[in-house]
């Protein structure tokens, strides 16, 4: 019955904390009106920051089997993948596309 | 028979298939974390278009999100933050044995499911208002960009697919108050509590990278 150790209240009640602060965070940032690139890149970051503590300690990958850790990054991974090659295509069109 | 006696002393909820309660859970939990992986491939596609759109019209995005509210957005973030809370802590409470609590947390996670969807139905309505549906359907003229429809045609693709999610999900916390009621969980089993939390944080995940990519584009 290892496996079933349950968390401490006072985890779960920070974790929440610390998502709600970084979602103000995100908001935040976007009066100060970075420019282009690197404002998508800080509320992506922020993003994944939020979606790592959701999966490592809700979601409990952090006290889990690893293998579960793998099977999630793996869609990641994929997702990458997904992205770079249609990239890849759209980029580089000499021809644009027609209505879209 | 040796093997007689070992089925004999399992508990009433492993299959026979299965060499302990364990096993059975582990097995479980792996198959749903598959399923979330599918999941996120699935949205992948949708992300995919959005970032295809996003590089090609890059002003199309920064002035079509000024339609969509910020604060209704960053209210439903919150909301979903605390629902995800709700549901892990009702984890906890099945594995303390704590009937009410599971029963009462697994209702506030309901409660903030339809809290969501509230307001995601006051955002649409306002947009709908405007004229601004998806696709061809599209009568807005506020935006100054031949492809306006665009942006809304992904918009609604996205938030719509993630609010099915939400929804399939309150049918599914609901089935657990449903069991957790007839007495169907204890600390030796709660599986289904432990899986159908997965898939709530997981529409969690999907709406924390939604939210800045839709509504924060300034």
């Amino acid at each position: 019955m290892s496996a079933h150790h349950a968390l401490p209240l006072n985890t779960l009640l920070y974790t929440a904390g610390a998502l709600l602060i970084l979602t103000i965070i995100t908001v935040a940032v976007t009066w100060l009106h970075i420019p282009e690139p690197f404002n998508v890149v800080v509320a992506l970051g922020i993003a994944t920051i939020k979606a790592t503590l959701v999966a490592l300690i809700f979601m409990n990958l952090y006290w889990d089997n690893k293998f579960n850790t793998v099977v999630f990054l793996s869609s990641i991974v994929f997702f990458l993948v997904f992205v770079l090659i249609t990239l890849l295509d759209t980029l580089f069109r000499d021809v644009p596309f027609g209505i879209y | 028979m040796a093997n007689s006696k070992q089925i004999a002393e399992k508990a009433p909820h492993v299959l026979h298939h299965f060499v302990d309660s364990d096993q059975q859970f582990e097995s479980s939990k792996l198959g749903m974390w598959i399923f979330l992986v599918t999941e996120i491939l699935f949205f992948g596609g949708l992300f995919v278009a959005y970032i295809v759109y996003r590089a090609l019209h890059p002003e199309l995005f920064i002035m079509a999100a000024e339609q969509l509210d910020t604060t209704m957005g960053a209210i439903n973030t919150a909301v979903l933050i605390a629902s995800s809370l709700t549901i892990a802590m009702a984890i906890r409470a099945a594995q303390l044995n704590q009937k009410r609590n599971l029963i009462i947390l697994l209702s506030s996670t309901i409660a903030l499911a339809f809290t969501f969807m509230v307001i995601k139905y006051f955002e649409y309505t306002h947009k709908f208002d405007l004229g601004i549906y998806p696709g061809s359907y599209y009568t807005f003229e506020g935006i100054d960009h031949e492809l306006a429809s665009v942006f809304f045609s992904i918009y609604y693709m996205m938030t719509a697919l993630h609010g099915i999610h939400v929804v399939i999900g309150i049918v599914f916390i609901g089935i657990l108050v449903y069991k957790a009621s007839k007495d169907k969980f204890s600390p030796e089993y709660y599986t289904p509590v432990e899986i159908t939390a997965l898939y709530w944080h997981l529409v969690d995940i999907i709406w924390i990278f939604l939210f800045p990519l839709l509504y924060l584009i300034d």
